[in-house]
């Protein structure tokens, strides 16, 4: 986590993407083993946290707040979200060539295609993980 | 012009809810999952207990073109499926229709 927070400080899009599909691989692999402990169903209960929620609601949102202001000519955050989840090719045109626009973007798609990522039919394969976490939980849980 | 919407609402208090909608409805929940995206047509507006830009509700309102009223707390226990409420999306207010 803390290599792609560094990464997300440095803004380095291909560092963020690596390190969000590292933490997707170890929580598919930690769901699929049939040997998979409590101990490390925790570890993914924290990967799910963190991809679901603390990563992109917190960490994201403050990191795109706070790089919007630096692209000119100024955007506001609701203005640049809303261009791209509507496509407004005005916008988008107005900002193709501009780099920190690009790059916010592409930072902003990786984040949604987490978001809204579902797998064996549920969101973020949570399907999966309940049933598991049900059946490992111990009994005198605390 | 004020930005006003009424109707019925569907309180979503697990996933297969949103399997139940048969109707245009206004959805009232915690926050979405991807579920939605198969009733999608079917919401005239959504209204979150969850306030974030980033969530999941915000994001599909916005691709979607859906009103959005995001940070009502305690929304999913102070209204029951089947009432019908009046959203005033500048002032944040819901209110039941009686």
């Amino acid at each position: 986590m803390i290599n792609l927070l560094k990464h997300t400080y440095l803004l380095n899009i291909k560092e963020i993407k690596n390190n969000i599909e590292l933490f997707w691989s170890r929580y598919q692999d930690i769901l699929n083993n049939k040997k998979s402990s409590w101990d490390d169903l925790n570890e993914a209960r924290a990967i799910l946290y963190f991809l679901g929620y603390l990563y992109p609601e917190k960490i994201v949102l403050d990191s795109l707040a706070g790089r919007i202001k630096y692209i000119k000519p100024f955007i506001d955050l609701d203005t640049f979200l809303l261009a791209i989840d509507t496509n407004n090719k005005e916008i988008l045109k107005k900002y193709e060539n501009n780099q920190k626009f690009s790059t916010l973007k592409e930072f902003y798609l990786i984040i949604k295609s987490i978001k809204n990522r579902v797998k064996n039919k549920t969101y973020l394969d949570e399907g999966r993980f309940d049933k598991l976490y049900s059946k490992l939980k111990p009994q005198d849980y605390f | 012009m004020k930005n006003i919407i009424d109707g019925k609402i569907m309180v979503i208090k697990n996933k297969k809810d949103y399997y139940r909608i048969k109707d245009e409805t206004i959805l009232i929940v915690k926050n979405t999952t991807p579920d939605i995206t198969i009733i999608i047509n079917k919401i005239k507006a959504i209204v979150t207990e969850i306030d974030n830009k980033l969530c999941h509700a915000a994001i599909i309102a916005r691709e979607f073109n859906i009103p959005l009223l995001m940070g009502i707390n305690n929304v999913t226990e102070k209204f029951k499926t089947g009432d019908r409420v009046i959203i005033d999306f500048d002032n944040k207010n819901i209110e039941k229709i009686k």
